[in-house]
């Protein structure tokens, strides 16, 4: 972090709650935008007062769910994004670049096609934070303390490929013929027809995650100033990775196995944002959640708008968009050298 | 598609056919005169020379056709889908005989004088075997009950059985026209819409359309996108609010993304206002007689949809 800091309070409350404001905004677009036009005060009305009504069971069984799952997702995502970049200092760390995300659909799709998540809903999540777990701690084995750039993509593209091929391996052995055809789309992460008891069983596990994340924010901004200086400041850096990796392995995790694995917001949300925090990672972290939540509401908005069918994939929509983006980030970095 | 090899597979075939052993020469130009007759039969449709001896089905649907159509002692070898004892008509007739996995080398394997194979087998496959001179019959997937009619005549006639074409063309009316719903101008039909796994749906240009209409049901995936087989969002779902819902809940035993929005809390809401039909996909998948109990089964449900209608 060599950029000139700004003075004490930029980033701080009016930025959080426009951003809280805009997650708002995009949560209520995200549920008032569909492909079936009904009448939506109508709708509200009918589900308050219990009325079985199709605009009702629309707007609380499909719509709700599914603006609730995008913003929690893109929250993990985008907190999730902050919280490797602060831990690893690079620009580079997303939960999709370095192999998280591929780790937890290893293990969210090792848990469903067992039948494991058939007998035990939870089981769906939980292997979806295992993979990630074990991804991020072997992310960190590889590249943590502070490795260059180019330690850091190799091991991203190791297990990003290890766990592609693992995932493939799974899907080979299901006894579902269908199971690697169903996948393949399932893997670019999509929110159709998702469900309430979807948000149940991942809402609880990301919050736990937000938490273990957020509550690191004063030790990753003395980390920025290096390890050493973290350390004289009293942090126990141990104790920070422990609940950096684990923070996003839950969040990650649960996100990833009800949604499929979707890149690039984690990568893009916290760069855009870190200038207008001061680039203090710890302030970046609220901040790059409700970024994420706004991003990905509003490009699960685009996948229902767009002409194009069968909808876009999520993830092929962030990817559109991230994937240039990265390009830029790289020659950047290549020419700063 | 094309439904018969003409001599020009022929011709392709004695340029391959150098890399064979010798013995593959007499089978080649066994197999170019085959071709050839099948092209004379095509074209002045007399019946001429003998039965194929040595027939290979690298498809499940023409399997069943083989099966129907053909003596047993002719059969070489069918896929392995037709002894999977879920299907138990096919699986009782396809017991004891010789099976593949839909590979040309397994194919040649049994020096076929008959192959055939569906529009969607590996067409890497296909060429393999057209290249070396086996006479290759394709099947396509047909979309109305006049192409069901059309394919099995032109299997029976690949097979030098024309006759029993025309029986089991004639068995399939006679079921056809004991299933279908009676037309009752007073009474509208049922709205209808089918849950295909993965969010699809079929719509207009498909045999199963036509089920539907026999069985005195609209296809309400006409009012969506255009296609055959178009995305059905739970939320279109939803707002049709279609009087059937037709779906194959036999399903698979194994875990199936594409079954979880079956699961959907959603779907268990509509299921108190529509009625959910079960109506097992192998009935109509490949072109058989048992298409005619899909518009059985299909029918009986929408008498019962419309009883329930009518006491509530």
């Amino acid at each position: 972090m060599t950029a000139a800091r700004r003075p004490a309070d930029a980033g701080g409350r009016p930025l959080l709650l426009a951003l809280a404001g805009l997650t708002l905004v995009a949560f209520l677009i995200s549920l008032a935008v569909g492909y079936v036009r009904f009448d939506l005060v109508g709708a509200l009305e009918d589900a308050i007062h219990g009325r079985d009504s199709l605009a009702a069971l629309a707007l609380t069984e499909l719509r709700l769910p599914r603006a609730a799952l995008g913003a929690a997702v893109g929250f993990s995502l985008g907190l999730a994004g902050a919280a490797m970049q602060g831990l690893l200092r690079n620009p580079l760390a997303d939960p999709g670049v370095v192999g998280v995300s591929g780790g937890a659909a290893l293990g969210a799709v090792v848990a469903f096609y067992s039948g494991l998540a058939a007998a035990l809903p939870l089981a769906l999540p939980l292997g979806g934070v295992a993979g990630a777990a074990v991804a991020a701690i072997a992310l960190y084995a590889l590249a943590g303390r502070g490795a260059g750039t180019m330690t850091l993509i190799l091991a991203g593209v190791t297990i990003n490929s290890f766990a592609g091929a693992l995932t493939a391996l799974a899907l080979n052995l299901s006894p579902n013929p269908y199971a690697a055809t169903e996948i393949m789309f399932w893997l670019m992460g999509s929110l159709a027809d998702r469900s309430l008891p979807h948000l149940y069983l991942a809402g609880p596990l990301s919050l736990i995650g937000w938490a273990l994340m957020l509550s690191a924010a004063p030790a990753l901004d003395a980390l920025s100033l290096g390890e050493d200086t973290a350390q004289s400041l009293g942090f126990d850096l141990a104790r920070l990775r422990a609940r950096l990796i684990a923070g996003s392995a839950l969040a990650v995790g649960a996100g990833v196995a009800v949604s499929g694995a979707i890149g690039f917001v984690g990568l893009v949300v916290p760069h855009l944002l870190r200038p207008l925090v001061g680039h203090r990672p710890g302030r970046l972290l609220l901040a790059s959640g409700f970024g994420g939540a706004i991003a990905l509401l509003f490009a699960d908005v685009a996948a229902r708008l767009l002409p194009v069918h069968p909808e876009l994939k999520l993830g092929v929509i962030t990817a559109l968009i991230g994937a240039p983006f990265l390009f830029g980030l790289i020659d950047r970095m290549r020419r700063e050298g | 598609m094309r439904a018969f090899p003409t001599a020009g597979d022929g011709e392709r075939g004695a340029a391959a056919g150098a890399a064979f052993p010798r013995n593959w020469g007499r089978r080649r130009v066994a197999a170019r005169l085959c071709a050839l007759a099948l092209a004379a039969v095509a074209a002045v449709s007399s019946p001429v020379l003998a039965k194929p001896q040595r027939v290979v089905s690298l498809n499940q649907c023409a399997d069943e056709l083989v099966l129907r159509l053909a003596d047993r002692d002719a059969i070489a070898s069918i896929t392995w889908l037709s002894q999977d004892p879920r299907e138990a008509d096919m699986a009782a007739a396809a017991a004891g005989l010789s099976v593949n996995d839909g590979l040309a080398e397994q194919a040649l394997a049994y020096r076929p004088d008959l192959i055939l194979v569906g529009a969607f087998t590996d067409p890497a496959t296909v060429a393999l075997l057209r290249q070396v001179g086996a006479p290759v019959v394709a099947l396509d997937v047909p979309e109305t009950f006049d192409a069901v009619r059309r394919q099995f005549r032109d299997v029976a006639a690949a097979l030098e059985e024309p006759a029993r074409g025309e029986a089991l063309v004639a068995d399939l009316d006679r079921r056809l026209a004991a299933a279908e719903a009676p037309v009752d101008a007073s009474r509208p039909p049922l709205r209808a819409i089918v849950l295909r796994p993965g969010g699809f749906t079929v719509g207009p240009g498909s045999l199963v359309d036509e089920i539907m209409r026999r069985a005195g049901m609209i296809n309400l995936a006409a009012r969506l996108d255009v296609g055959a087989y178009p995305q059905l969002p739970l939320e279109k779902l939803v707002m049709l609010d279609a009087d059937v819902a037709v779906v194959d809940d036999e399903g698979f035993a194994a875990p199936a993304l594409a079954e979880a929005a079956l699961a959907h809390p959603a779907v268990a809401a509509l299921a108190r206002r529509m009625r959910f039909v079960s109506l097992p996909s192998r009935l109509w998948t490949c072109p058989g007689p048992a298409l005619a109990d899909a518009v059985r089964v299909l029918a009986e449900a929408g008498a019962a949809a419309r009883r329930g209608r009518a006491e509530r």
